[in-house]
């Protein structure tokens, strides 16, 4: 009698299960702020609404664990069904076999071309797709319209503006590059003319260290090493918010989630965004974003598919734009939300022009080169040139 | 071992296999089976299995998933010819050098302070191990505010009593960071030989210093000449914790300077940290790991024969 019960309460246990399906949907986007809010309130509950029986459990990470929590979790083999991760991961993970191809999934090919081709791209690894963008940015200028009426263009008005206005005994720097990451130095390196690698990602030596890459970085240390420029840049003094609120720093570069985050804790501050000040090659800043890509591991794909196409809808994608988060479909450019938004168009015309980190599965290690490259100069080891002479070899080998 | 123990001495019973034991022993065995069995476990499962596992991992080149290649000592070898592990051996050492003695210096002068005071005694004994027990993450991000460039301590001593330049980026290289680094040890360690010396000082009979008082001695040369050497194996105790200690340290170095710039600030651990989880080398990061723990051995069987040569009892 009594194993008849336990029986039957098994049997209907898994029966729950098969009808109730809960996936996992593992991202960074802020705790606490609008991003998770708007993603916990509205979006996630649409989807259960118009999806019964499937329960999205979401769980938030700070983004500066986030790729070791999921390296843990894959080594481990327990998985999160979906994860938006930093498009630059994509290839990495997709190289070793952590994610599923979504090539053959329906409807994949109508998302596929409905989206801006730029994001779709950091997708693509050795012949398929592994994920789908899932929302774009990039870097422009911020600064603040009460100390500074005519944002820079280019480099030498930056440079003009900052020898007029940057006052390191009064604590006050024109521009804050906030820190010594490939994140913040590739727009100035790119904007110079210099690059990574060549197209074809096969070698480094002749353009990370070539005369536009060197010069480039030679300008940020030598504006650095003047008091032009916050000492950001050394990663030290005020973070680039806490200086722009405190009135230390007058600009700096940053993306899409800057602006809600600063103006929320600063109100008094008049932010104002402008496009990355352009070098000799023109204005080039970073491509950034997420892309939303499924584990292969995930036990829960069909459910799990069913999330990224809503992920991917017109309405959730200016639902979270309301939060900063670019939309990726060509679709949502019309939107009168978008058409109307004080600052995205600024980001929008950014992007024309920016370009991709290097989409190879050693990114992070390549980024790590170019960091410690810049940081060897800033601590006066080395010269700019000899460091990138050296960087470009240690990428050279990483390539092969 | 167990089987001798056990067994019945010869001649007075048969000899029985071990595993055919009356009920009641048997009932022993197993009560005794069932304390062991939860500590064994976990030894088993969460130190053994582990340190066994690692040393596998070490001699490979080791995938998260799918098939390691066999290397042997390659990761060995690596580890020697990699210069990052000679500037986290500087900079153990330096950290070592600068926080040890200190601490147990400091420790020793607070304890016989406390020693004699009458009143207080319990409250600032508790002042002092509180940094003790506070967590880690949270002293090193005050003292990475305290340090940075435009933080408390510049304020205070650069931009108010102009004794430094205001504007000094201490934690941005090792000259600078190391010391800040090992005055945070200082601070937060003090508190816990303190309290191991205060716990030694009740242990030294008091005939001992009454008898010292009476020959003439004053109170500075009871301290010096008969307290002192009777801590002295009190003093090699805390010598072998806290340098062991100080060779596994990385949170305080993890989280205010992460190792860098261009790992300029790097101890082993923050090393193996990352080589295992940014880079993914566990094979790599577990040998340097290994060769840790062979280190931390050496150097203790150094201070416990220092122990050994020099008991006073």
């Amino acid at each position: 009698m009594r194993g008849k019960l336990v029986l039957a309460s098994i049997a209907l246990a898994l029966i729950t299960a098969a009808s109730a399906q809960t996936i996992t949907f593992w991202h960074t986007y802020s705790t606490g702020s609008g991003e998770e809010q708007t993603l916990l309130e509205k979006v996630i509950p649409q989807f259960e609404a118009e999806n019964p029986g499937i329960t999205v459990e979401a769980v938030g990470f700070p983004y500066e664990e986030f790729r070791q929590k999921l390296l843990t979790a894959f080594a481990g083999g327990v998985v999160p069904d979906l994860v938006r991760m930093d498009i630059i991961w994509v290839p990495e993970f997709a190289d070793m076999g952590a994610l599923e191809r979504l090539d053959d999934y329906d409807g994949f090919a109508a998302l596929r071309d409905g989206v801006f081709p730029g994001p779709l791209a950091t997708n693509y690894w050795d012949g398929g797709y592994y994920g789908l963008p899932l929302d774009t940015n990039t870097q422009v200028m911020l600064y603040n319209a009460d100390v500074i009426s005519q944002p820079p263009t280019t480099f030498d008005e930056l440079e003009a503006l900052a020898t007029e206005l940057s006052d390191p005994a009064a604590e006050v720097w024109a521009f804050s590059v906030p820190g010594p990451y490939a994140w913040y130095l590739l727009p100035w390196i790119w904007s110079n003319g210099g690059a990574i690698t060549d197209d074809a990602i096969t070698t480094a030596t002749g353009y990370l260290n070539s005369d536009a890459s060197v010069e480039a970085v030679e300008k940020l240390v030598d504006w650095y090493e003047r008091g032009l420029i916050a000492p950001t840049l050394n990663n030290t003094g005020l973070g680039a918010w806490e200086g722009l609120g405190a009135g230390e720093y007058l600009a700096t570069q940053d993306g899409p989630w800057a602006y809600p985050s600063i103006t929320a804790q600063y109100q008094d501050l008049n932010l104002q965004h402008a496009l990355f000040p352009a070098g000799p090659a023109g204005s080039i800043s970073i491509v950034g974003g997420e892309d939303i890509v499924m584990f292969a591991d995930s036990p829960n794909k069909e459910a799990a598919w069913k999330f990224v196409q809503f992920m991917l809808s017109p309405w959730a994608q200016i639902t979270m734009a309301s939060t900063g988060q670019i939309p990726v479909i060509q679709s949502a450019l019309e939107d009168p939300y978008i058409v109307e938004h004080p600052y995205y168009g600024v980001y929008l015309q950014q992007l024309q022009t920016a370009k991709p980190r290097t989409p190879h599965p050693a990114y992070s290690r390549i980024e790590t080169i170019i960091q410690d490259a810049v940081q060897r100069v800033l601590l006066g080891e080395l010269e700019v040139r000899e460091a990138l002479d050296q960087a470009a070899a240690q990428v050279d080998e990483l390539l092969k | 071992m167990a089987r001798s123990s056990l067994a019945p001495t010869a001649g007075l019973a048969p000899r029985r296999p071990w595993w055919r034991v009356s009920a009641w022993k048997r009932g022993e065995y197993l009560a005794a089976a069932v304390f062991i069995a939860p500590g064994l476990i976990w030894f088993l499962g969460f130190m053994l299995y582990p340190l066994v596992y690692s040393f596998w991992m070490s001699l490979h080149d080791w995938k998260i998933r799918g098939p390691s290649e066999f290397v042997g000592l390659a990761n060995y070898v690596r580890v020697f010819g990699d210069s990052v592990n000679l500037i986290a051996l500087r900079n153990t050492v330096v950290y070592g050098v600068l926080s040890v003695p200190t601490q147990m210096f400091l420790g020793l002068m607070i304890a016989l302070g406390l020693e004699r005071l009458s009143r207080g005694k319990v409250l600032l004994r508790l002042i002092y191990y509180l940094p003790v027990i506070s967590s880690w993450v949270v002293v090193s991000l005050m003292f990475m505010f305290l340090f940075n460039s435009e933080g408390l301590f510049n304020h205070v001593f650069g931009d108010v009593l102009g004794l430094v330049d205001p504007n000094t980026a201490w934690l941005n290289r090792a000259s600078t960071a190391i010391p800040v680094i090992a005055l945070l040890g200082v601070w937060k360690g003090l508190g816990w030989s303190m309290l191991i010396y205060l716990a030694a000082l009740q242990g030294i009979p008091a005939e001992l210093t009454e008898a010292a008082r009476v020959d003439g001695a004053n109170r500075a040369q009871v301290t010096r000449y008969v307290t002192v050497p009777l801590l002295k194996p009190t003093t090699l105790f805390i010598a072998v914790m806290l340098t062991i200690g100080a060779f596994q340290s990385f949170i305080q170095f993890y989280i205010i300077t992460g190792g860098g710039p261009v790992h300029q600030t790097e101890v082993f651990l923050s090393y193996m940290y990352d080589q295992a989880f940014n880079f993914l080398d566990f094979g790599y990061a577990s040998a340097i790991a290994w060769l840790l723990a062979a280190l931390i051995l050496a150097i203790s069987l150094v201070q416990f024969r220092l122990i050994k040569s020099t008991y006073e009892y």
